[in-house]
């Protein structure tokens, strides 16, 4: 699974940039050949669509593409790298052989971290990888990614994923269940996102609040690195500086895992986990 | 003694544990309640260095609870577990550095191969312990499918895994639950002498089984408990009533018959479907006979019998009610 989820992600950046960039030239082919009415503007949206795909976009679109997919992607490794252990039974086998609880956990959550940095590695390269393929294709002079601001998006990207890791462990350890940990974290990561971006939506006030969840904090992070992105998201108002969002991923990636922790530590480890 | 507690029970009352070896893992008034059921009832359990002692008791008893206990898995609502004179819940990993235990289900990753797996438990177990692997398997009869993966083993080569890991730690207290659990009769003999020649080593093995004629074969003392309880230990001699020796009486007015024996002095009285069984000298049978007749029950037989450990832990693990009433 570990191996075949970094292919995914390799397979998907590229895949992503070839579909977006096959499908908004189509549309604008079209569109210049009259085959299609173009709306007010479309022209340029699509044209500015097609200028985030250049290797020197990549620390914004590329870094948000790995963003998205390796959120969900990460979720369920990280409940099935948790999970899988109680519903082998292993846990149990290392504990009987005298591992710690803590030890335990702690080597789980530095595998998992250690596992984010090179899925995280190999999304960005692998967008890098499709922006040239797309501008290959296209035929248009690239200019060379600007290596620095792709290393600071990927060190944010790395940093927003951490708390989804830490609660999809411990949704993991409290259910004692891989499936269950990738439904709950899953479920959670979808509704806090979707309710964040309603509320803002009907009320910009509501971002006093909602600016303490997860998601709107993940986004700020990202797209505080330099140069990020020139697409407007009307999903940004709002959000939160830079600073609090760090503070705030970092106190939700802490109270996660101390509270997996205080879990597994006071659980009793009988024949079914 | 308890006086409530049926004559044929309270002749199993838990006995004095005679101290003759080093001490390698003790129990002082073990309990484990999960909500309004406890599991395990004040338990003392003892094992020394050279002995194996069985723990017997049928499902549901709190044979693995217990071993959960002992193993820190579960954190006992009162009492203390000392494994090599450390207290399980202070220093469960240096107490634990010394212990090797097989749970009842063997559980390895099913992605690794048998010998991998070995060599992931000897990495939580220190130097020397990596060595150990490929002798294990070679001792444990796996070392031509070391290299096979866990998920393709059968249940009883499983079972092989689970006593070689145990042994990875040159540990001074084995446990094994269930260790015979899908074995062959062939494998269920290895694993007896394996058994015997871990105590030949000088450690100490708690052995947790439902095959009784395995347990009377290799251990040294027996431990049965029933609802959480200790209800009886000692040596399998002490246990059988030194071989067991009782009378199978064949005779239609039960509870006169069961009089006149009382008359007689013969406490240990067990009604039967068809009689009673009477705990006795062999050299009484003429005597008892001899009463019987003189009263006028006549009994269709009189067989001596020696009772054998599956016979003791029917008796101790049967529903109470079956058992007869205590004299009045």
């Amino acid at each position: 699974m570990p191996l075949l989820m970094l292919l995914i992600i390799v397979l998907a950046a590229v895949g992503i940039y070839l579909l977006i960039y096959l499908s908004v030239q189509a549309q604008l082919q079209a569109v210049r050949t009259g085959a299609i009415p173009s709306p007010p503007g479309g022209e340029q949206a699509m044209s500015q669509t097609l200028r985030e795909l250049r290797p020197d976009r990549v620390q914004g679109f590329g870094v948000q593409i790995v963003s998205g997919l390796g959120s969900l992607m990460l979720i369920v490794f990280a409940a099935s790298h948790i999970g899988t252990e109680f519903g082998w039974g292993t846990f149990r086998t290392l504990l009987a052989h005298g591992a710690g609880r803590g030890a335990f956990l702690g080597a789980k959550v530095l595998s998992l971290a250690l596992y984010a940095a090179v899925f995280v590695f190999l999304g960005v390269v692998a967008a890098m990888l499709g922006s040239y393929i797309v501008t290959a294709i296209s035929g248009e002079a690239a200019s060379g990614p600007d290596v620095g601001a792709i290393a600071d998006a990927g060190r944010r990207l790395y940093y927003t994923l951490l708390p989804y890791m830490a609660l999809a462990t411990l949704i993991a350890v409290w259910s004692r269940s891989a499936g269950a940990g990738i439904a709950a974290g899953l479920v959670l990561y979808f509704t806090e996102g979707l309710v964040a971006q309603l509320l803002v939506s009907f009320n910009r006030d509501y971002a006093n609040i909602v600016n303490y969840g997860l998601s709107r904090n993940a986004g700020a992070l990202i797209r505080g690195a330099a140069g990020t992105t020139t697409i407007q998201d009307p999903s940004a108002v709002g959000l939160p500086d830079q600073g609090q969002a760090a503070l705030i991923l970092g106190a939700y990636t802490v109270v996660f895992l101390a509270l997996a922790y205080w879990r597994l530590r006071s659980r009793d480890v009988t024949v079914g986990g | 003694m308890n006086p409530a507690q049926p004559a044929i029970l309270r002749s199993y009352a838990p006995a004095v544990i005679v101290q003759q070896h080093e001490v390698v893992l003790r129990t002082k008034q073990l309990v484990k309640r999960f909500g309004s059921i406890t599991a395990v009832d004040g338990l003392d359990v003892e094992v020394g260095r050279g002995e194996v002692v069985g723990l017997l008791g049928p499902n549901g008893a709190g044979k693995s609870t217990t071993i959960g206990m002992v193993l820190g898995l579960i954190t006992p609502t009162a009492g203390t577990a000392e494994v090599l004179g450390r207290d399980i819940r202070v220093r469960r990993e240096d107490a634990l550095a010394g212990v090797g235990a097989m749970l009842e289900v063997t559980s390895f990753y099913p992605y690794l191969s048998g010998r991998d797996n070995l060599a992931a438990v000897a990495l939580l177990r220190g130097a020397g312990a990596l060595a150990r692997v490929d002798p294990l398997l070679a001792r444990l009869g796996l070392a031509q499918r070391g290299e096979s993966k866990f998920r393709t083993y059968s249940l009883g080569m499983r079972q092989r895994l689970g006593i070689a890991s145990t042994l990875l730690a040159d540990p001074a207290l084995v446990i094994l639950d269930e260790p015979a659990n899908g074995l062959d009769p062939a494998g269920q003999r290895e694993i007896r002498e394996l058994i015997r020649e871990l105590a030949g080593e000088n450690r100490g093995v708690l052995l947790a089984s439902h095959l009784l004629h395995e347990v009377e074969q290799v251990c040294d003392r027996v431990l049965v408990i029933k609802k959480g309880k200790l209800i009886a230990s000692g040596t399998i001699a002490e246990v059988t009533r030194g071989g067991g020796n009782y009378f199978e009486i064949v005779v239609d007015d039960r509870p006169r018959a069961a009089e006149i024996l009382r008359g007689l002095g013969i406490t240990e009285i067990r009604e039967t479907p068809t009689g009673l069984d009477v705990v006795a000298d062999p050299k009484r049978g003429a005597e008892i006979n001899r009463a019987l007749a003189s009263a006028a029950l006549y009994a269709s037989a009189i067989v001596p019998r020696a009772s054998s450990l599956e016979d003791v832990f029917m008796e101790l693990t049967e529903p109470e009610a079956s058992t007869a009433p205590p004299p009045s």
